[in-house]
């Protein structure tokens, strides 16, 4: 009996060695410096972790970052995100002239480009797409992206313009503005001036495009738009007895697609007329939201347009073949007006909602590059050093929404205090990858934005601000705090389950009872759960929040509390940060509006809605021979771009830079 | 029998319906809708999409277009996944489900019942030991513990089969999934077996057939085995329904376009016609599958008669 047992244990020690001999062999035969294989593959396809099953290939419908990224192969707008920078680049548009105060834009479009079907593509396309996102039918949910084109908003949200039948003449927004307002017209709505140049002609090629009777509606003052529910109308009407007088005996008009400020000059020319200055709008317009769908197939097949038998695209991709949860297969498209420069052959977008998973299949070489924020923290120490890892700054925050609504939250002091208890610095290093960040627009993304700065880590000047608000902090015996007279259970930290929310919340739990003895109930939620909580402000005290750039402007997020009502999940609102803002917009220097803009986002900081804690980082993998695929600061990548590189001297060794 | 069977499934349309309903209202009680992400949404823009997808009519309505649905069998169309059908998606993700989930119940139902056999008639020695220990430690290793160690193995090391997505049906990629997925279900029939056929082979019948003069071959062949697998059929109705239709972790972990995975994922979602359509189909088979199995018992234990 002995000798059988020895004989087993010997025969599983001579297992263990086999199985730890493998492992230690199959470590030497890739490349250290690399995570997992680095062997590119034969064919010139790249495969690509996308995140979860995109919700359809209607750039219109989505509004999630995987589908984005499968627009950006499969659609073309105007223009296109340069791979590095996010400028706007040419793209259906050749070039694209401005007026002097950004408030009129008009595309130039090229006359070859054609949709995979072969059918060429023109101005009315465009006009089309737009018009169609827009609608209240579609139910886009980025179509506030496009609110900035004049009377989108009115056409988005089913309002009405209102009419004198028997003058046909139309009410204007400026005899009802409120009392004291700043009347600063933007340009595209002042009366053209004969002869003038409207557009100063480039050196690309003339600016001078003819007048339209479209273009004369444009250029006339704003009409006055009410709310299309009856309902609304009659409140708003009932609480404004001007308003209520005026509309007496007027008919109401709902504003139609025909309405909103996009005009088709001709088949090749677009001129966008905006309802205020808007400097970011070449940049927005790359977005997925203005890209082109086909009229002719959406109109023929309804809503399963997007069927891989029935779509019809304009990408330098078109999709070959969709395995549901699985992959979509997108193909380059021989027509595409630039298709001599696109090197990939195709592009395999697959799912994979599980982070580990993801980066299993990454090592083992079955995937060539992986989504953004894909490596799990706790795989940092062993990725974070490899050559094949991506980071740099991202247009993304991360900060905690406070609920000014209930007290002790509404008392200023009070957000103060919590906030200048937190050592930012120290978090930042514990999470290794992001920067501290003491205001509400990301830290080193925006070029020449002088950033105001928020208050700091100052945990004696925070107790005071409790005491002044009437919590006094006392030290104990033992040297830490307490603070007696404050409200526990009218406060605590909601956030959406997530490891890394939980190591967040955790760490500012540990802080405030360190510093201000105030001890504040986490609560973890289910994501959909916790949304709802937030926007109705139904938390207490503190929740989460994040916020990436829709668009490479300050604005993007400075916008997030000027939307009326509070609805940005704090409660918080003010008249004078919207006039601020609004101030800024209208500014025709680019620099001023960035000093106006920071003015207001200092404005923010000092009301202290929200206390922002960290700029995000961009965090994934890509093997070197991926090249073309840029770590930039919206992780949106045109893919015609992309290629795989066979020769490993031209590999990249390390994040390739983001620098022309 | 036939009577048996006919009142069975009259039974089932009841059960199903009341699970419909109940689903249906769960779904509505728990908070946040399809459409809300991480960024908030501007409230116009929410009466669009509520517009567009029926959501601001009253609740007997949206209740009553439901059920409309539910009884013709065709479930509508995703709220989340635009344009595609619930039918379409359960038909295709059903098929990866079943690969997965039959594959794995037959390597459990082979090596649980060889094992488990072998360990009641070799009671006490070894092997018995053995085979039971590593039984106990199926059952109590959790599938996503298994899965990951199993992929750390054999795929991040060894290099031998991919570490998840689905390659189709036989292929290599197969092989991990179902190992974690049969991992619990062998032990578990192992078990069953081993209890059975212990059971069978102290009873009379089996004393009477060794005296006959039998082989112990066809002793536990013919007798044995017959009577000490009932434990073993009782599981089977239950678990191939689940096997078949839930075999979430696995899916989720190994990336599988299944049901399993389309469920949880409609459940983040919110996706009222995508959780009523796999529910429903969970539903019928569950309800079907324990048909099929008290159909089966009365094959097997000659004493059962409906």
């Amino acid at each position: 009996m002995a000798s059988l047992y020895y004989r087993q244990l010997f025969a599983g020690l001579a297992l263990v060695s086999l199985v730890l001999g493998s492992i230690s062999c199959r470590a030497l035969a890739t490349n250290p410096a690399f995570f997992g294989s680095t062997t590119p593959p034969a064919t010139n396809i790249l495969r690509y972790i996308n995140g979860d099953e995109p919700e359809s290939l209607d750039p219109a419908i989505s509004s999630g970052q995987p589908e984005a990224r499968i627009y950006m192969a499969l659609y073309q707008g105007l223009v296109e995100y340069d791979p590095k920078t996010l400028a706007a680049i040419p793209a259906l548009a050749e070039r694209w002239d401005i007026n002097d105060d950004s408030s009129e834009f008009v595309f130039h479009m090229r006359p070859n480009a054609k949709w995979s079907n072969g059918d060429p593509i023109s101005a009315q396309d465009f006009v089309y797409s737009i018009r169609r996102a827009l609608s209240p039918e579609i139910a886009s949910k980025n179509a506030y992206l496009a609110y900035t084109i004049r009377y989108s908003q009115a056409f988005n949200e089913g309002a009405v313009f209102v009419r004198d039948p028997a003058t046909n003449q139309y009410l204007l927004e400026k005899d009802f503005a409120e009392e004291g307002a700043v009347q600063t017209e933007p340009l595209s709505q002042k009366p053209l001036t004969p002869g003038g140049p409207e557009i100063k002609p480039t050196e690309q090629g003339p600016a001078a495009v003819p007048d339209t009777p479209f273009h004369q509606f444009m250029h006339s003052p704003p009409r006055l738009t009410l709310p299309g529910s009856e309902k609304v109308r009659a409140k708003l009407l009932a609480s404004n007895a001007k308003l209520q007088a005026a509309v007496a005996g007027k008919e109401f008009v709902k504003v139609k697609a025909e309405d909103i400020g996009v005009e088709a000059v001709d088949d090749y020319t677009i001129r966008i007329s905006l309802s205020q200055p808007a400097p970011y709008f070449s940049g927005l317009a790359a977005h997925q939201l203005f890209r082109l769908v086909p009229r002719k197939i959406i109109e023929k097949y309804g809503d399963s347009w997007t069927d891989p038998a029935n779509i019809v695209t304009c990408g330098p991709f078109k999709v070959k073949a969709w395995k549901h949860y699985d992959e979509l297969i997108v193909e380059r498209d021989p027509v595409y007006w630039d298709a001599a420069n696109v090197r990939l052959d195709e592009i395999h977008f697959m799912v994979s909602s599980d982070n580990p998973t993801a980066m299993n299949l990454y090592k083992v070489g079955e995937v060539d590059a992986v989504n953004n924020h894909v490596v799990p923290n706790g795989w940092l120490d062993v990725v974070r050093p490899k050559k094949d890892y991506m980071d740099g700054a991202e247009a993304a925050i991360v900060y905690i929404l406070m609920n000014v609504t209930k007290p002790p939250m509404n008392d200023i002091r009070v957000r103060r205090a919590f906030n200048m208890a937190i050592d930012k610095i120290n978090y930042a290093k514990s999470r290794r990858i992001t920067k501290p960040l003491s205001a509400f627009t990301p830290e080193g993304i925006f070029v020449g934005y002088p950033q105001p700065k928020g208050d700091g880590f100052d945990p004696a000047q925070a107790r005071k601000l409790m005491s002044d608000a009437g919590f006094p902090v006392t030290k104990k015996g033992d040297g830490t705090y307490e603070c007696k007279g404050f409200p526990v259970n009218q406060v605590d930290f909601s956030f959406n389950t997530q490891s890394s929310n939980k190591t967040m919340a955790e760490f500012m739990q540990a802080q405030w009872k360190q510093n201000l003895g105030i001890t504040v109930q986490l609560k973890s939620m289910e994501f959909k759960t916790f949304m709802n909580v937030r926007s109705k402000l139904e938390y207490k005290g503190f929740a989460i929040g994040i916020w990436g750039a829709d668009y490479m402007d300050p604005f993007t997020f400075l916008n997030l509390f000027s939307t009326p009502g509070g609805d940005n999940g704090s409660g918080w609102w003010d008249k004078k940060y919207v006039d601020l803002l609004d101030d800024a917009n209208r500014s025709l220097d680019k620099q001023k509006r960035y000093e106006l803009m920071a003015k207001a986002e200092k404005y923010l900081l000092d009301a202290q809605p929200v206390i922002p804690i960290e700029t995000s980082s961009v965090n994934f993998v890509k093997k070197p021979y991926v090249k073309g695929l840029y770590p930039n600061a919206q992780s949106v990548y045109a893919w015609k771009f992309v290629y795989i590189e066979r020769d490993p001297a031209k590999w990249d060794y390390g994040p390739p830079s983001l620098a022309d | 029998m036939l009577r048996f069977i006919l009142k069975r499934l009259l039974i089932t349309i009841p059960t199903i319906l009341v699970v419909i309903t109940i689903t249906w209202g769960l779904i509505r009680l728990a908070p946040g809708n399809f459409y809300s992400g991480e960024k908030p949404i501007p409230k116009a823009i929410e009466n669009n999409i509520r517009e567009k997808y029926g959501l601001n009519k009253p609740w007997y309505v949206q209740y009553g277009k439901m059920m409309g649905h539910v009884l013709v069998l065709d479930f509508g169309t995703s709220l989340k996944y635009e344009g595609q059908s619930v039918n379409g998606i359960i038909r295709r993700s059903l098929p990866v489900s079943a690969a997965i989930g039959l594959s794995a119940y037959l390597l459990a139902l082979l090596v649980g019942i060889t094992l488990g056999s072998l360990a009641a008639l070799k009671q006490n020695s070894k092997l018995d030991y053995a085979s039971m220990a590593l039984a106990m430690v199926g059952i109590s290793v959790p599938n996503f513990v298994l899965g990951p160690i199993l992929v750390l193995i054999f795929s991040l090391t060894l290099y031998w089969f991919p570490p998840a997505r689905w390659y189709g049906f036989p292929s290599r990629g197969m092989v991990l999934p179902v190992l974690t997925l049969s991992g619990i279900y062998m032990a578990y029939i192992a078990r069953l077996t081993r209890a059975g056929m212990l059971e069978v082979l102290r009873s009379d019948y089996i004393r009477t057939a060794r005296s006959k003069g039998l082989s112990e071959r066809q002793v536990v062949m013919r007798h044995a085995l017959r009577g000490g697998l009932m434990p073993v059929v009782s599981f089977t109705g239950p678990a191939l329904a689940f096997l078949l239709t839930g075999t979430v972790v696995v899916e989720r972990l190994f990336t599988l376009p299944g049901l399993g995975n389309y469920f949880i994922q409609a459940s983040l979602n919110r996706d009222e016609p995508l959780i009523i359509g796999i529910v429903s189909f969970i539903a019928i088979t569950l309800l079907l599958m324990n048909l099929v199995v008290d159909i089966a018992y009365a094959y097997l234990d000659p004493r059962i008669r409906y």
